[in-house]
């Protein structure tokens, strides 16, 4: 008998006291009944465990003698359910629950709104909820393609909205047009963020002050503010344009010629340390590290288990000199090389960006050194609004 | 003597035709696990049962197995299956 079928069936271990219980078992047996786990305690009790049906076919057989049977544990499926049976209401609070959880996964409960930048949340969730969308509706009643395209309709600066329902949650996911900024804080002119080429003027609002192909430095006036409206009256608003050009980035980095390595000596000295808790007790002298190389080992004591804060430790100290080692020049501009790309990444170029490339090979006399200078030309967007 | 003379044909019998003489003659079977596990099939009711001694009867004889933490892990009409340190399998 398996124990799941023991277990589906019910089983109950019995406690049989008396004399000559092998008679018993024997006759239990003849009966069909099935025993397991049958131990002998002392000499006259034994506990087994037999299934239900056959425990009520087990009193017939101790009827007049001088043998007690007791049941010490019930277990199995059929006790299982009887407590159920008893707890009608825990049942009953429980499918009521569970129907409750059902019908309330029916609603819509929670909205996040994700990919705002520069819209304020607060703003997107008022036009959510005028367009019905809020907390506690049906889900069968809202329709996302048509909240989808309102959005967009009531803010000009989103480029995409999608609106998907996730079990009992929406996520409204949105982007910004990228780029242009349609609104300015207020009135003002555009200047050149960093010197370089005008390779491309879109002038969106404003008078343009450079032209493709000027040479424009840091801070110059590229768009005005000031401009003519169409019945020929001066304004003054917010300068609004593209103006792409192509800039230079540069990073230098440097790279020794020679290094100068450790080689041991040869000579070398032992030192012990015996550590108990924060308190160190060096055997032996200790050697300055520009001098000596360190090499150590340590053993914790343990008891069991359990360790014991002491430590003992063996230091070698290997006495070393400095040899100088030339470092092949290739291999130097290769290091300066990308010491000054790490440079140029630092200031935000990427490597794909990349339209022309530069790169200087200088020697450093007194350093023994080499040093390499990388140019960079790369098409950025230079514009930059300053208010009034 | 009758007994007997049955035993005999029957093994002639089982022999001959190749079937299996536990069933014919009624034997039991006792297998071993090791020292660990015994089960003797077709026994024909318990003697004696204690931790270091479980006797039961078979139409061959008394069927003792000794050892010590003997414990009879199920029980049926025809078979015991024992668990515990096993020494000794005997047949009286």
């Amino acid at each position: 008998m398996t124990s799941l079928f023991l277990w589906w069936q019910g089983y109950v271990t019995v406690r049989l006291r008396g004399p000559g219980l092998e008679h018993l078992l024997n006759k239990m047996t003849d009966l069909g009944i099935a025993l397991t786990n049958v131990e002998r305690l002392t000499g006259d009790v034994v506990i087994a465990k037999l299934m239900v049906r056959d425990f009520r076919r087990l009193r017939p057989l101790v009827r007049g003698s001088q043998i007690s049977v007791t049941i010490l544990d019930k277990h199995g499926a059929p006790f299982f359910l009887r407590k159920f049976k008893l707890r009608g209401f825990l049942v009953l609070g429980c499918l009521l629950s569970l129907l409750f959880v059902m019908y309330l996964s029916n609603f819509i409960w929670f909205i996040e709104v994700s990919g705002t930048y520069t819209l304020s949340n607060e703003a997107v969730k008022e036009a959510i909820e005028d367009l019905q969308l809020r907390a506690g509706i049906v889900r069968s009643a809202l329709q996302p393609r048509t909240i989808e395209v309102e959005l967009l309709k009531r803010f000009p600066d989103l480029a995409w909205v999608q609106v998907s329902i996730k079990g009992v949650k929406v996520e409204i996911i949105l982007t910004e047009r990228e780029g242009i900024e349609l609104e300015q804080a207020g009135p003002g002119h555009v200047y050149a963020a960093m010197d370089g080429v005008i390779t491309e003027l879109l002038v969106l609002k404003g008078t343009p002050q450079v032209r493709d192909g000027s040479t424009v430095r840091k801070g110059e006036l590229l768009i005005s503010g000031q401009y003519y409206d169409q019945r020929g009256i001066q304004q003054f608003g917010a300068a609004q344009g593209v103006v792409k050009a192509r800039v230079w980035y540069e990073g230098v980095g440097e790279a020794a010629l020679a290094r100068w390595e450790p080689r041991k000596t040869g000579r070398s000295h032992r030192q012990y340390l015996i550590s108990i808790g924060p308190l160190r007790i060096p055997l032996g002298r200790s050697y300055p590290e520009g001098t000596h190389l360190r090499d150590s080992k340590e053993w914790s004591l343990s008891l069991g288990r359990a360790l014991v804060p002491i430590h003992w430790s063996k230091v070698d100290y290997h006495e070393v000199e400095y040899i100088k080692v030339e470092v092949p020049r290739e291999t130097a501009e290769r290091n300066a090389y990308e010491l000054a790309w790490e440079s140029l990444q630092s200031q935000g170029v990427q490597a794909g960006q990349i339209l022309e490339e530069r790169t200087t090979v200088d020697f450093i006399p007194d350093a023994d050194g080499i040093r390499v200078m990388v140019q960079v030309e790369v098409l950025e967007e230079i514009g930059q609004f300053m208010a009034y | 003597m009758r007994s007997a003379v049955n035993q005999t044909l029957k093994r002639k019998f089982a022999q001959t035709f190749d079937l299996p003489s536990a069933i014919l003659l009624d034997q039991a079977t006792i297998h071993l696990m090791g020292d660990a596990e015994a089960k003797v099939v077709n026994h024909k009711g318990l003697v004696q049962y204690t931790n270091t001694c479980i006797k039961a009867r078979s139409a061959q004889g008394l069927i003792e197995i000794s050892g010590a933490d003997l414990e009879i892990v199920s029980l049926s009409s025809s078979e015991i299956k024992i668990s515990g340190m096993i020494r000794q399998v005997m047949l009286k």
